[in-house]
């Protein structure tokens, strides 16, 4: 019996220390009260991957970590913003991250989620790395514009894959969350 | 049952800023989606030459039905049109944002509501109050900047009553009047935010008006208040409002309000991927 539990213990210590999202910094828009603060982070504290939300009040900043092995749908965060009554400024996520090379408008598939870098240059990531999510519901409009020229790519704005996107064939419709370093 | 309160005590939280409670009118923003709000008010009309003035109870319960979508139904007792306290009328409102532009630590929205009320109060007076006081309707948009910790907003509405004036009195019986409001609030406590349990005080200055669409009646009211705002959770309002001007025929030129409230916000739906 021992032995099961020795053997369940390091598959779970296995599975914890596989690549995964750990971690995330957030900052929400559109309020400066501790009351609408509360708000949000009651509502990032049920987002079902994440484990703690530590707030900043005064900076309208959330430090989340995530539940081990369980996975990260960064939609699900804007989402409870919003649905809080306010939008994301900004949401930074940090991972341990395979070894994987980047580029240009590179598109690619970490943890069931399709990332799209932009502005960024030719290199490899391995390990620890915090990306900067750039899509519409997460970041300041103006933000989100001044990264618009650093692609042509139509999902850019979509936020879904369109026929820009690799690889050919692909389901149009699935999410691609644009990134930057 | 008693965790759930205990729960729902903790969790209480709200989606409008503290600045932007104003405590005579609503602003733009609405309450987070699946919460829940209670407030209970008590209103002092001081009499005047024309009425004897009273006192006033209004409930309400509060719900944001989405981020966009919230309705509050109420109800009202009163000693200001009989000679004890009964009960007196029943009110729906209902608001949606429909416009809504962030920006760290601003914001800026619009809503449009309407709200109707049934009273069994004789319509006796130019002033038209869905507050308990007449029958009637109203409709109208907000607008809400919030820039730090100022907030200011604006209201308009066109506001009907429904039914006729008692007998004997020589004025039209329908009545339709244009309603407004300009108010601010300001955060003056605490300077710098640590936690969620720093008692909150906001400072309101609001000017109310009504102009009559059938004559040239009206009235302009200021009204101060002072809100307190308890561990994030609990609210409590006093306010002021006297007239600057006017010519409405009115229950009270003059009054006070107290009044509490409590939101809870539900603990949020697990939010399930699309």
């Amino acid at each position: 019996m021992k032995l099961i539990y020795l053997c369940l213990f390091l598959l779970m210590g296995s599975l914890s220390t596989s690549a995964q999202i750990t971690s995330g910094k957030l900052q929400a828009s559109g309020l400066t009260c501790a009351m609408c603060s509360k708000a949000v982070y009651n509502a990032l504290s049920a987002v079902p991957y994440v484990e703690k939300v530590q707030p900043d009040i005064q900076q309208s900043t959330y430090q989340l970590t995530f539940k081990v092995d369980v996975a990260v749908d960064p939609d699900l965060l804007a989402r409870a913003v919003t649905d809080a009554g306010f939008s994301v400024a900004k949401l930074q996520l940090t991972g341990q991250f395979p070894e994987t090379a980047i580029g240009k408008d590179t598109h690619v598939t970490l943890y069931n989620q399709v990332y799209h870098f932009v502005n960024v240059n030719a290199q490899v990531l391995k390990g620890k790395q915090t990306i900067t999510l750039l899509d519409k519901s997460f970041l300041l409009p103006k933000e989100h514009k001044k990264y618009a020229q650093y692609t042509t790519m139509a999902c850019y704005n979509t936020g879904t894959r369109q026929s820009c996107c690799p690889p050919a064939g692909a389901a149009q419709s699935a999410r691609v969350y644009h990134v930057t370093l | 049952m008693k965790k759930l309160l205990i729960g729902c005590a903790l969790s209480i939280g709200v989606s409008v800023q503290a600045q932007e409670l104003y405590v005579f009118s609503e602003p733009a923003s609405n309450m987070p989606a699946h919460s829940v709000g209670i407030r209970q008010q008590v209103k002092r009309v001081a009499s005047s030459g024309t009425a004897t003035g009273g006192t006033r109870s209004s409930s309400e319960i509060m719900f944001g039905a989405n981020k966009n979508f919230m309705w509050h139904l109420g109800f009202t007792l009163s000693d200001m049109y009989s000679s004890n306290f009964r009960a007196e009328s029943f009110r729906a409102y209902g608001k949606y944002r429909f416009f809504s532009q962030d920006d760290l630590y601003k914001h800026l929205r619009m809503a449009a509501f309407a709200e109707f009320s049934l009273s069994q109060n004789p319509f006796m007076f130019d002033e038209i109050s869905l507050e308990g006081d007449q029958s009637g309707f109203q409709s109208g948009l907000i607008i809400t900047q919030l820039l730090h910790k100022l907030a200011i907003s604006a209201t308009g509405s066109y506001i009907s009553v429904a039914g006729k004036r008692s007998t004997g009195d020589l004025t039209p019986n329908k009545r339709n009047a244009v309603s407004y409001s300009l108010s601010a609030g300001y955060l003056l406590f605490p300077v710098t935010y640590k936690n969620y349990d720093q008692t909150n005080v906001n400072l309101y200055l609001e000017l109310l008006g009504q102009q009559s669409t059938n004559d040239n009646r009206y009235f302009t009211d200021l009204a101060p208040a002072l809100q307190f705002i308890f561990n994030s959770q609990a609210k409590v309002n006093f306010g002021y409002r006297y007239q600057l001007s006017g010519n409405m025929l009115r229950m009270g030129t003059q009054g006070w309000l107290l009044g509490m409230e409590w939101l809870f916000l539900r603990k949020p739906k697990p939010l399930v991927s699309k």
